[in-house]
This record gives structure tokens, sequence and C-alpha cells, in this order.
């Protein structure tokens, strides 16, 4: 762990501090209003046709895009990295499952399916969910041109140049990136793409990191070899509950 | 059919580029603010808290257990509560999955409630959570960082909750529906239910000594419901105009 000199911090009376965190609050209430505004202005993207016919692999045969509702109108895809030759799901991906995993039953009662899809193998996925312990739809889609569509998989091809990935062109060596879509069935059955995010743009939906920003330490990745360089899967921290008294440093 | 307006793909990406660049400078702003939050000065704290956990009697020290950041979430669990508030459940059902994570990056995320210890546990049980919960019964803990009122400030008028003197739905003389709602999934009424709120505190221990660093209530803790954050993303975003409470807890949903 990284020692960033806390012991230099500026300490104060409670009188001070109130002071100071009551000038925070303005700039608080700022943000959570221009999140709001944003979200608002998100819905009035328009929506694009969705004319392809694609059909996923699930834990009990095939889906078509439509399917994946579950008579629901609204449809958030979580594109979680995991590709056919690799054997484990993504570790950065896996943190974000364990953010989503438990609400998504929430979100059913707004009108809300959320589901995962990589190109992987079904049953890679559903080995790798059962490991890690979770209860979200998680499909395959191996055999169909949805990844490369919503651009968070690329051909060998492809990433020989740059491609296209977060609305810019870059140069990667993943074959897989994250990312979020998002669907809306209408009464007819037609299907739209509404939206969909990648790179930092999926920063908000890892509440984790939304937790991390209100510690003195913040983040605490700047010094890292990379920024989540800290990050293990969750069953194989040493202390697996977070729950563990350790021994005083 | 849809009355929403649609476009082709190229209309689409041109609307979507735009909107991009907004949610970049949103994604600097909040950067910056996690900044400046870590700029606040830090308060000393000098009075000895005990708390009741798993492993017995605990001191705020305690409660970091070896990690030098402490995060504690104000869980609404009032000592005459029958349940854990309901609302609470579902932000807890959020950082239940990821505080591994947490305290593998020097940050211990416990909950802390007035409650007594065993109905915290018992509570815990029946929602499979894994997170530390303390017990703030025979502590001023919860009413010294504003999460819990005494019945005289309440009908004083005098709580200050969120930084502000009377300014939340639970302070209303009127009780808000959602309000008389998360009431009556505690067993409680809306008086009782109101004199414990909820809130998030941030902590850092150096050299033996406890620093308050942080607060946050109310909608700022909107960031933190991770279903909040999804639901913002979806055509028909947070979908509340019906009003009143949609969410239950995780195991009294109809249907899985």
């Amino acid at each position: 762990m990284v020692k960033r000199g806390l012991d230099t911090h500026k300490t104060v009376t409670q009188g001070e501090w109130l002071e100071a965190r009551k000038h925070l609050l303005t700039q608080e209430k700022e943000f959570t209003r221009l999140r709001d505004r944003l979200s608002q202005q998100r819905r009035e993207l328009p929506w694009v046709k969705v004319e392809k016919n694609y059909v996923f692999e699930g834990p009990s045969g095939k889906e078509t895009l439509a399917d994946l509702f579950e008579g629901r109108s609204q449809l958030v895809v979580y594109h979680f990295m995991f590709a056919p030759d690799w054997e484990e799901g993504c570790r950065s991906c896996s943190f974000w499952a364990d953010g989503f995993n438990a609400i998504d039953l929430h979100l059913n009662q707004r009108d809300v399916t959320l589901v995962a899809i990589s190109r992987g193998p079904i049953e890679k996925l559903e080995a790798f969910k059962r490991r890690m312990g979770w209860n979200f739809k998680w499909l395959s889609s191996g055999n169909n041109d949805f990844n490369y569509d919503y651009q968070v998989s690329f051909t060998p091809e492809a990433l020989e140049n740059e491609v296209e990935y977060n609305y810019g062109k870059q140069k990667t060596d993943s074959s897989d990136m994250p990312g979020v879509s998002v669907f809306y069935q209408d009464s007819k059955g037609n299907l739209f793409h509404t939206y969909s995010a990648y790179s930092r743009g999926i920063d908000i939906l890892n509440p984790a990191y939304n937790y991390l920003d209100l510690v003195p330490k913040g983040r605490d990745e700047a010094e890292l070899e990379w920024p989540m360089a800290w990050l293990g899967y969750h069953d194989q921290y040493e202390d697996r509950s977070g729950n563990t008294k350790r021994e005083a440093r | 059919m849809t009355t929403h307006m649609t476009g082709t793909r190229e209309e689409w990406l041109a609307a979507r580029l735009e909107l991009l660049e907004a949610e970049k400078e949103l994604t600097r702003r909040s950067d910056e603010l996690a900044r400046r939050r870590q700029e606040l000065p830090w308060v000393r704290v000098d009075k000895e808290y005990r708390f009741e956990t798993d492993e017995g009697s605990a001191s705020l020290a305690d409660l970091f257990r070896g990690r030098s950041q402490l995060l504690v979430y104000h869980y609404m669990f009032g000592p005459d509560y029958t349940a854990g508030c309901a609302t609470c459940s579902t932000i807890a059902d959020g950082f239940d999955g990821f505080a591994v994570h947490l305290a593998n990056h020097d940050v211990t995320l416990s909950a802390v409630s007035r409650a007594p210890l065993a109905k915290l546990q018992a509570y815990k049980r029946r929602m499979g959570w894994t997170f530390p919960w303390a017990s703030s019964l025979r502590s001023d803990f919860n009413f010294d960082f504003n999460v819990s009122f005494t019945e005289e400030q309440q009908r004083e008028g005098v709580i200050e909750y969120n930084y502000e003197r009377g300014g939340h739905a639970m302070d209303a003389t009127q009780v808000p529906e959602p309000v008389a709602q998360n009431a009556a999934m505690t067993g409680t009424d809306a008086a009782t239910y109101s004199r414990d709120r909820p809130g998030m505190s941030a902590f850092v221990l150096e050299d033996d000594v406890v620093y308050h660093t942080y607060s946050t209530y109310a909608r700022g803790l909107d960031g933190l419901w991770g279903m909040y954050q999804w639901l913002d993303r979806a055509p028909k975003g947070r979908n509340e105009e019906t009003g009143g409470v949609w969410w239950r807890r995780h195991d009294e949903y109809d249907k899985r």
C-alpha cells in the first residue's frame, strides 16, 4: 500500500470543519443537479431501430434480443469482457459485476431487465458465474455480431489498426472492451437501441468507486503500475469477507 | 408504437457525441469533487465511543479492523424498529457485494445502527449479508454525527440534518407518503422512524488517533445507491412519477 503522507494533513475544530464542509456541500448539490439534467438529456437521445436478429446462447438455450427483455420494456446490457479463449472473466468487469449482482431484482421493479453479455461460450460463463456466486443472467454472443456491432469486440484484423471505441479511434491489444448498452422494446415488439457508454462512461456504474471518492486517500491508484493493479477476484483475496480483523500495522 | 423520436445510426451518433462531451465534463467534475473532499480539514475525535460488534465491545478505532480508513454507513435501524429500513437495505444489497474490494484497498466499510446487536445480527442473517455491522445503542455516536435525534429535538423542530435545520421530508409536519410507507415497513410510526436518518461518514486512523474527515446525507447518498445509477441510463429513467416507495427488501418481492 502506497503511503501518501496523510500525517501532514490539516486538522481543525468542528466549527471550522463545518464551514469547509458546507462550502463543499454547495458544490456537491450543484453536481447532483447537473447529473440529473444529464440523465434527462440521455433520455432525449433519438433511438435507432434494431433490424438485425441477434440470437444468444443462454443458460437454458437460444434466446433472441427480444427474449432478453423478459416481458419488460427496457433492457440494460453490461458488456462483460470474456473472450472465447479466456478461462476467466475480466477482473475489472468482475468488480463491476460484484456491484450490480444484487440489485438487478430491484431494477426489475422499474421495468428494467439487466443482463451481462460476453463472447465466451456459455459453458465458460456459467462455470465462472458459479465460481463467483452471481445470480444475474449472463449470455453468450459468441455466435453473432452483437459485440462487434456495439463496439466492444474487435477482430484480429481490426486490432492491427486503430479501432473505434468510446466514440473515437484508439489503439488497443485487447479483443474485448467493457461497456453498457440500453435497448427499448415497444408494445408492437419493435426493438430500439437507445444508449451506449464505454470506458470512464461506466465509472459511475461501479458504486465502489463512488465510495472510494469519499475517503481520505481517494481511489489511491496514481502510484500503481496501472489504475486497477490493487484489484483481485473477490474469492482470491486473503480476507474474503472484509470482515476479518487484521493485525494493526 | 413508440412516440419517441427515432433516427438513423448516424443521427443517433451525432446526438450521442454531443452528450458524450457533457458526460466527460461531469466525470471531470466528479473527480474534482473527490479531490476537494480529500482536501477537507480533519477533526480529531476525542470522545470514547463504545460499540457492540460480533467480536464484542469495540472502540471507534477497533472498527477500522487494522486498516487506515473507515467508512461508516449510518444504517437506519432504530431500537424500536422491528426490521432494518427497507430503503437502506437496497443500498446495502449493493455494498455487500463490493465491501471486500474496499477492504483490500485499505478501507473498512462498516454499517452502524442504534438497534441492539442481536436485532442487527438477526436481520443481517435474514438478508444474507456479510459486511460488519456494529450497534451504537449505548453511545452518542449516532447523535454526534447527526443521524439520530431525540423526541425532544423532534418536538421542538430543531433537527439539523444534512447541514440544515428542518429541511428534510422527514421533518415535514404533514408526513409524506414515502416516509409513512418506510415507517410501516420497519414496524414503527413515522415519528419513530424519522428519529434515525441515513448517512455516510469517513474516518482516518493515524498514530492511534481517529479523525473525522467527511459526512454526507440525503441525496448525497444518491451516487452510493447502485440501482439509481443504472436507472439513470434507462429510457424511463427512475420511473417514479407515481410517487411512493416502489422498492421492497430483496426477499419481499413476489417472485425472483
